[in-house]
């Protein structure tokens, strides 16, 4: 079961994004870093910030996934490895799911459509 | 052929350990178990080879004499990032996982942590380096550096000018220490006196600075992830020079300097590891043991350059003899 984001507490979701905060932003405009920019993820096109050079990998998995659901991102952050194989995003991931849940919903809470 | 760059046609053919043999090989991989990941490597003192296990919260020890590997877990959440010699023999880690310095000791496998203050948060600690004090400086990629007293255990922390950012770090033989900052597109040095650090950028602007290597006369080698390009200051004339890396869209992840001051720079857009000589300004590249391999960090003693191969669960080694003679 993922750890969907309407259980999540998005005040929390801000420590956890410690984890991300070295290379990815949630503010839209802010694309230079070594990461794309989390603003809009849920919901948004995978591999689709422009400009950005992401993997082969993700570049190969957005070819089979089109979207980044909650519950695929959920996977994904529980072990980015494992959902993509040679990723080349370091980051081991976050084993605890309520933090996950939390980290979701922080990210849509960045999210002016929500 | 491009005069910049020159293909080691002689070494194209590395060859998996095979257990019998092998040590003279040019160019040689050590599998490792599936899901290693190893993402820094360091030479140990008794010719083994340690390796930052980042998912498996472990040290990792290669035998190269046998092909054999093992693993010293670090602790709960333990996610270490790099791995580095101390002056006592022992190999310190700077594990993300658990906002902690680590030492493993090589005789007794004791593992000691030095928790970074509460008050600091997650610094997602990134690499270290020893001074010639003894002094063990290291950087936390969310926007700090700072430093451990091994002897005292005193920890200080300070916040990165412009945040976010710092990820390698090395020392001058004269003691210096500077560390690069990927996001914030510069390098720095300390001053180990007050712990302020003075911004320096490079010409090309938005580079990402990745990591740093001093050379034998204290120059500073830099790895320029954005701009795909080879950076070296030289703090004495306080001058930049910058060297595009070969092919089309070059991504420098890695930079180290070996024993004969050659320059070695992972590629991640061209798979491969390039060496470059500042005497002749020329590239020379050596191809990884498959696509993506996903060299982050270099490191070597006299004759050896070690590499590990994240993507691939595999570390490698470019033997160097040929240059050192």
């Amino acid at each position: 079961m993922g750890a969907l984001a309407d259980g999540g507490d998005p005040v929390q979701g801000e420590k956890a994004f410690q984890y991300c905060y070295s290379c990815h932003s949630v503010q839209p405009d802010e694309t230079n870093l070594p990461g794309p920019s989390l603003y809009g993820i849920v919901g948004r096109r995978i591999a689709s910030q422009e400009g950005f050079s992401y993997s082969p990998a993700l570049r190969a998995f957005a070819q089979r996934e089109e979207r980044w659901s909650e519950e695929l991102l959920d996977r994904y952050l529980a072990a980015p490895y494992k959902l993509v194989p040679k990723t080349s995003m370091a980051f081991p991931g976050v084993e605890a799911q309520d933090e996950r849940a939390d980290l979701i919903a922080y990210l849509r809470s960045k999210d002016e459509r929500y | 052929m491009l005069p910049a760059c020159r293909i080691a046609f002689a070494l194209l053919a590395f060859l998996a350990f095979t257990g019998s043999g092998s040590a003279q090989q040019p160019q040689q991989v050590f599998p490792l178990p599936e899901g290693t990941y190893p993402h820094d490597v360091a030479p140990a003192p008794d010719g083994k080879v340690w390796y930052s296990a980042q998912r498996n919260g472990a040290l990792g020890i290669l035998d190269p004499s046998t092909g054999q590997s093992r693993e010293i877990k670090l602790g709960p959440k333990s996610a270490p990032h790099g791995v580095i010699q101390g002056p006592d023999g022992a190999a310190w880690l700077t594990d993300g996982g658990q906002n902690a310095i680590v030492r493993v000791d090589p005789q007794t496998e004791k593992v000691m942590a030095w928790k970074l203050p509460e008050d600091t948060g997650y610094t997602n600690l990134n690499t270290a380096v020893f001074d010639m004090d003894g002094i063990h400086w290291f950087t936390g990629q969310n926007g700090f550096y700072g430093r451990l007293n091994p002897r005292s255990g005193e920890i200080k922390v300070w916040k990165a000018p412009r945040g976010r950012g710092p990820y390698g770090i090395t020392a001058t033989p004269e003691g210096d220490v500077y560390y690069a900052s990927l996001a914030g597109n510069h390098i720095a040095r300390i001053d180990k006196t007050t712990g302020d650090a003075m911004v320096i950028e490079p010409p090309t602007k938005g580079q990402g600075a990745r990591r740093v290597w001093s050379d034998t006369k204290g120059r500073i080698w830099v790895s320029e992830w954005n701009a795909g390009q080879l950076g070296l200051y030289d703090p004495k004339a306080n001058s930049w020079r910058e060297w595009k890396l070969p092919g089309d869209k070059p991504q420098a992840y890695a930079v180290y300097v070996d024993d004969n001051d050659i320059v070695w720079v992972s590629d991640w857009g061209a798979d491969a590891i390039l060496s470059f000589d500042p005497a002749t300004e020329q590239f020379t590249s050596y191809p990884m043991s498959e696509a993506d391999a996903n060299v982050r960090q270099i490191l070597g003693r006299p004759g050896e350059v070690w590499l590990p191969e994240s993507g691939a669960d595999r570390l490698m080694v470019i033997r160097t003899a040929r240059q050192s003679q």
